[in-house]
């Protein structure tokens, strides 16, 4: 039971972020699939940090809208990082992100990874990042289409 | 005579106001599955981004969406798609009045 504890906290190791606009935001975890995960590798792309749950009726909602954006906005730096909070198990996790074809990073995330960012509890949560690599905003509750055109398409090349 | 004048002129304004003046009402919606409180802010968040939508208040307890709106500008059937499109089902009326 520990080694399978210790094997998801592992799995999902923030090193260092920050809330603050004016520093760059950092985050390396590994993705279900375990490969590293770097914010830092996607400077000059537009990230979206979707805090989900496969148990969160809106969440799932929204999970189509955030394939089809990374699908169109992908070319025009947009890129999609999904993280799921509060913990859940991988094998779940793996088998819904296989089920919805969901085309961009999903990886495990605790209270401590949401907390580098914030301390809001709304389901989903999305952290927008700038091509400079800094949060420039925090989206509480399900993604509506205006907010992407008002908040994010702008960000975008 | 002057009756007549004065009931026409009532009812011409009474006819032209009913197209002026919004009525708002308030509708009780049951929403189905809404029994997480972080989640249940989409369903808050995407009712009052709506047009025509004036007040929203959700019930945890009742898991129900209590809307005020202005039925010139939404429908209650729009109110339904709205929520369903957070990822719950909004399932039957269980009231409406007009304020």
């Amino acid at each position: 039971m520990i080694r399978i504890i210790a094997a998801v906290l592992v799995l999902f190791v923030p090193v260092i972020a920050s809330a603050q606009d004016s520093r760059p935001a950092q985050l390396t975890f590994k993705d279900i699939q375990g490969r590293y995960i770097r914010l830092s590798d996607y400077r000059g792309k537009v990230v979206l940090i979707n805090f989900w749950a496969t148990w969160c009726p809106p969440c799932r909602a929204e999970i189509p809208d955030l394939i089809r954006l990374q699908r169109e906005y992908g070319s025009r730096g947009l890129q999609v990082i999904g993280v799921t909070y509060p913990p859940q198990k991988l094998a779940e996790v793996r088998r819904f992100v296989r089920k919805a074809k969901m085309n961009y990073p999903v990886g495990l995330g605790t209270k401590q990874t949401k907390l580098l960012f914030t301390p809001s509890e709304s389901l989903p949560l999305t952290i927008v990042i700038s091509t400079d690599g800094t949060i420039r905003d925090i989206i509480e509750g399900i993604l509506l289409p205006e907010e992407f055109q008002q908040k994010i398409k702008p960000l975008l090349k | 005579m002057k009756s007549r004048s004065l009931i026409a002129a009532f009812l011409m304004i009474a006819f032209t106001s009913i197209g002026v003046f919004a009525v708002t009402k308030k509708s009780t919606i049951r929403v189905d599955g809404m029994k997480c409180s972080k989640c249940s802010g989409s369903v808050e968040k995407a009712l009052k981004a709506t047009p025509g939508v004036e007040k929203v208040e959700i019930s945890l307890d009742r898991k129900e969406a209590v809307v005020e709106y202005d039925d010139a500008k939404v429908t209650e059937a729009k109110l339904r798609e709205v929520i369903n499109g957070t990822g719950f089902k909004a399932v039957e009326e269980k009231s409406g009045s007009q304020q």
